[in-house]
């Protein structure tokens, strides 16, 4: 057959047959919650994808032009040519619109599935040895994905994303000593530089995407190479992966996964509008439209921004500006907590063995905790910046909605932990859903003549007692 | 789930032996999961050749993306239902080898980078300092090309195209004359020659007469007691603070939500702006036309490091 | 298979929800300019007014509509803005006032009928004196001016979509997705809440050429944002921009994936 001759043919120049009959063997455990990374992997090929297309039609150039596409109302205006290229997409290209729909969604669900695979890997303890490095690079995937995400919907040169530009000028000026040099050195000058769309470019198609894509490699190559964890069970120790194979259990699940992913994505793309920017309409430094958000992603930063306090400090001369706190110092405290997890936990919990069977969250409750508090951190910042939406859907002021999310953000993480703590150690007490199958019970005579039984120690397969394993005894 | 759960069995990846389908006839859960299959396929299929028509029709987003949807899917639905279904599949045990190489092996390595570089390496001499002291400047040389991204700051932030003398003029570069806006109206006004500016973008209000409460040398910059003018480049992170409020005479900033009192020097009274709005001190020509007195006396905008600094 | 039913099915549902339908103009603006250009009863409708009056706004706004009224935080309507706030104000609802829960007065159905709203607006503008009810017409409007002017004047508060949003404190900036330019010409003219008289329009007077054409190039462009919004790109989810976009992406995209990896998985 042809199949057949082909593959003779590759394997007799590259030897690819054994190399692949080994790989197709490999194991990999088959928990749901292992596909999430996955659906980060895949929206990336939709983006990468969808972002070629995108890129053909694209101009990323600030030279004005007059607008003379189907939209009425722009009609005779000045633009630029980024705008009046992505108008064009939007409007005159078939299937243009579609492609960057999808793309722009593709990207909000890139960086979410990456933030729930992250939670993933860090409430099952994943991180710890052998896996830090791999901790390292996915940290580091996810500011790859904030800047990809950030510099994309900027590209289009909108009133909405410009505002988020001059944004992100103040908050680069507001890093101290160097920021105004940084700044200028990002930028071209002073705001609105006009080289920041084709700079913007440049990071977004080529700088970005490589690391993205390489680093991604990499993350896949060392998950491969150390073997996926597993959560303890019937037969799985420290010393095995018990699992499904590649080929073909694990190869169709992906494959389904990926189709999946892309149906999503293309419905999205298709009934769902997402960044409008003909009604933005073309950036103007002295224009302003609202409501005034970033992408969900950035949210946080808008919220941490909206909720700083009006604190500068000047001393001899040199300003502190308030966006330092919120926008430099927050985010540079937790992103550094975040990405030191693994040696800041291990400091506490001296733990230095190789872990290859992963936590259940209710056994490590102040890992736990941490983590539900560190969310919480997050989500009442997401709150915040949507506080003008949020207020006029509750019927509360922004100035009540901004009053009570500040100490909802001195209160909330606290409570977040009790409470997380308190409901770990509950789950673990009612031995819901044990992790062990039950090994029995042990019927003996007592003293006075009756009967009584005894729960056995439940046990892996082999006899295998690992410290993981034995689920609500460990702490 | 597969129907014929036949336990995990033990697998060295390596010595792994043949096998073939166990049982060549389907359960009944495997003919339903193929029916469906199939089933899945077939819309599938009719949904590709229904994009070639929309699409060579003239196209339509919403249709697209439906189709679209549906033949990814239902090619997912198919794969995920051979997947769990219709494969041979059990549960496979793959032994985990040691990560680490060892210290023997680790030895090996070091002597391996080692024994090839000859004895230099090993009398540590001045060679070594200079391959160092080289690769330092020459690495940090490489680096000059990036400072070419970026000009000095110098002074540009803390100046305006605003100057003594200059007309104040709206977007369309016409001037504004006094009492030209109705009470309670604003504008936004560049100085003449510069519409447009970024960093010169100045909101002129015309507040309602006997409204300001300002010290004297800031009332002398407001023509007929009512013309104020400030910066409308917000001082907390420099959106334009475009929202007046005529009722009670402030302005919100839509990004972070800053409010500066008007009548009161632009000063902050919730939210995170830290500084009030610099005011632009305005007189009236011979022509009545509002000019500006100057500069700002502050740099506008968000605050840097050397700000205070002249 | 019911499982994978109901999610097909849900997901059909959620397509048909978010598939934008289409609306219907109504063009009762056009019906009042003409019914206020063409003869009416001025005496009756007075009467009928000062009656009606008497009924449902003497009891907070005064007796006298050019007299001070009754209550601190309510104004009398002598200077805000005649006939055409009383137009306005009733006839999207606002008035009579209910209780309001929140930040705003908020828009309602009209509670009385249009030849009572008329003969209000008659009787409290010639009380006042100030009886006109501004004439506008988008089809006299350029839309390119009018979306220039919106974006200098309107958009700030109002969003350049149209969107509308909080203003701090009670006050919000709303939505002018819906509404009739008969609204935009009103509210531009009397300036209501935070709103400035002339809407922000640097030389807005009301009755000269130049403001009537501004106000018609507005009326134009919010026109356009209801009968032709754009929104070819599929549901706009409200307009509000990326606040219910991430939410979509996560509650609806993440979700439907979530699920579907549970689904591949199996019971692993």
């Amino acid at each position: 057959m042809m199949i057949e001759r082909s593959l003779k043919y590759v394997d007799e120049r590259l030897g690819t047959a054994s190399l692949a009959r080994k790989a197709l063997r490999k194991v990999f455990p088959d928990h749901w919650s292992f596909l999430l990374g996955e659906i980060a992997l895949f929206s990336l090929v939709v983006l990468v994808f969808t972002g070629t297309f995108l890129t053909f039609f694209y101009t990323p150039s600030v030279q004005d032009v007059v607008y003379d596409g189907p939209y009425a109302p722009l009609q005779g205006q000045h633009v630029t040519a980024a705008y009046d290229s992505v108008m064009r997409i939007s409007f005159e290209v078939r299937a243009g619109l579609l492609m960057r729909q999808t793309h722009h969604w593709a990207a909000l669900v890139f960086v979410a599935s990456i933030v729930i695979h992250l939670c993933r890997v860090f409430f099952t303890g994943a991180f710890r040895r052998p896996r830090e490095v791999n901790w390292l690079i996915g940290i580091l995937l996810l500011f790859l994905a904030l800047g990809e995400g950030f510099t994309g919907y900027s590209l289009p040169d909108d009133l909405l994303s410009g505002i988020g530009l001059r944004i992100f000028y103040a908050v680069t000026l507001a890093i101290p000593v160097i920021g105004t040099w940084v700044t200028y050195l990002l930028f071209g000058g002073e705001f609105p530089a006009g080289d920041i769309i084709s700079r913007l470019f440049v990071f977004h198609i080529m700088l970005l995407p490589a690391l993205l894509l390489a680093l991604v490699g990499v993350h896949i190559a060392i998950l491969v190479l150390q073997k996926h964890t597993q959560f303890p069970g019937h037969g799985r120790t420290e010393r095995n992966v018990v699992g499904k194979r590649l080929w073909p259990e694990q190869t169709f699940k992906s494959v389904s996964l990926l189709l999946f992913v892309t149906a999503v994505l293309a419905l999205l793309g298709g009934i769902a509008q997402i960044n409008p920017v003909w009604q933005y309409g073309p950036f103007e430094p002295f224009n302003v439209t609202s409501p005034a958000q970033p992408d969900w992603y950035i949210g946080f930063l808008d919220g941490a921004l909206r909720l700083g306090p009006p604190w500068d400090l000047t001393l001899w001369g040199f300003t502190t500006s308030e966006v330092f706190w919120p926008a430099v110092l927050f985010p540079g405290i937790a992103f550094g907590i975040l990405t030191l997890w693994p040696w800041i936990e291990r400091r506490f919990t001296k733990d230095r063995a190789e872990h290859h069977l992963l936590d259940r969250p209710r056994d490590t409750p102040v890992r736990t905790g941490i983590g539900a508090a560190g969310l919480m951190v997050f989500f009442i910042m997401f709150l915040e910046g949507g506080n003008d939406i949020f207020g006029v859907l509750l019927n509360v002021s922004v100035e009540t909605i901004t009053r009570i999310l500040q100490w909802g953000l001195v209160i909330a993480p606290i409570v977040t932990f009790l409470v997380t703590y308190w409901i770990c150690k509950g789950l673990s007490r009612t031995r819901l859903r044990p992790a062990e199958v039950n090994a029995g019970v042990r019927l003996s005579r007592t003293p006075e003549g009756g009967y009584e039984t005894v729960p056995l120690e439940p046990t892996s397969v082999d006899g295998d007692r690992t410290p993981a394993a034995t689920g609500p005894h460990s702490e | 789930m597969t129907d014929s759960d036949q336990g995990s069995e033990r697998v060295d990846v390596d010595r792994q032996t043949e096998h073939g389908p166990s049982n060549v006839e389907l359960s009944g859960g495997q003919r339903r999961a193929e029916r469906r299959a199939g089933i899945a396929l077939a819309v599938a299929i009719v949904a590709g050749i229904g994009l070639f028509v929309v699409y060579f029709s003239g196209g339509q987003t919403q249709v697209e993306g439906i189709l679209f949807a549906i033949a990814f899917g239902g090619l997912g639905i198919a794969l995920g239902l051979w997947a769990n279904h219709l494969l041979d599949a059990r549960e496979v045990v793959e032994e985990r080898h040691e990560l680490t190489s060892g210290p023997a092996g680790r030895q090996a390595f070091e002597d391996a980078l080692v024994e090839e570089v000859g004895p230099v390496i090993a009398r540590r001499s001045l060679l070594l300092r200079l391959l160092a002291g080289a690769g330092g400047a020459l690495g940090l040389a490489l680096l000059l090309p990036v400072l070419s991204l970026g000009p000095a700051p110098g002074n540009s932030l803390k100046v305006t195209p605003w100057r003594r003398g200059s007309r104040v003029v709206d977007e369309e570069g016409e001037p504004v004359q006094l009492n030209q806006l109705p009470e309670n109206g604003f504008l936004t006004v560049f100085p003449e020659g510069h519409a447009g500016a970024a960093d010169a973008q100045t909101l002129l209000i015309r507040v309602r007469p006997g409204s300001l409460e300002l010290p004297a040398d800031r009332m002398a910059g407001v023509p007929d007691g009512t013309h104020i003018a400030y910066s409308k480049i917000c001082t907390h992170a420099g959106c334009p603070v475009g929202l007046y409020r005529a009722e009670s005479q402030s302005l919100l900033c839509p990004c972070h939500q800053s409010q500066f009192d008007v009548a009161h020097g632009g000063k902050p009274f919730f939210g995170p702006a830290a500084r009030p709005l610099p005011q632009l001190l305005l007189s009236v020509d011979d022509k009545n036309i509002l000019v500006a007195q100057g500069d700002f006396t502050e740099p506008v905008g968000p605050a840097f490091w050397d700000r205070g600094r002249r | 298979m019911r499982r994978t039913a109901i999610l097909l099915g849900g997901v059909a549902v959620l397509a048909l929800l978010l598939t934008p339908a289409t609306g219907a103009a109504t063009s009762r603006g056009a019906a009042r300019a003409a019914a206020a250009a063409g003869q009416d009863d001025i005496p009756a409708l007075e009467a009928r007014g000062r009656q009606l009056y008497q009924n449902a706004c003497a009891s907070c706004h005064g007796p006298d509509p050019n007299g001070p009224s009754y209550y601190p935080r309510v104004p009398s309507l002598r200077d805000t803005g005649g006939a055409a706030a009383v137009d306005w104000a009733v006839r999207t609802g606002r008035m009579p006032w209910k209780d309001n829960k929140g930040p705003a007065i908020e828009r309602g159905e009209p509670r009385f009928g249009e030849e009572d709203i008329r003969a209000l607006a008659v009787y409290v503008g010639r009380a006042v004196g100030d009886a006109q009810i501004p004439d506008v017409d988008p089809a006299r409007g350029n839309l390119q001016r009018g979306r220039d002017l919106y974006g200098q004047a309107c958009a700030a508060c109002h969003g350049m979509n149209g969107a509308g949003a909080a203003l701090g404190g009670e006050n919000i900036a709303v939505s002018l997705q819906d509404v009739e330019p008969i609204d935009v010409a009103e509210a531009i003219k009397i300036g209501p809440g935070q709103m400035p008289v002339g809407g922000g329009l640097p030389d807005y007077e009301f009755g000269t050429a130049q403001s009537r054409q501004d106000v018609d190039d507005i009326a134009a462009y919010v026109e356009s944002l209801r009968t032709t919004p754009y929104n070819r790109g599929g549901a706009p989810i409200g307009g509000k921009g990326p606040v219910p976009e991430g939410f979509v992406a996560w509650v609806i995209g993440l979700g439907i994936l979530v699920l579907a990896a549970r689904w591949i998985a199996g019971r692993g």
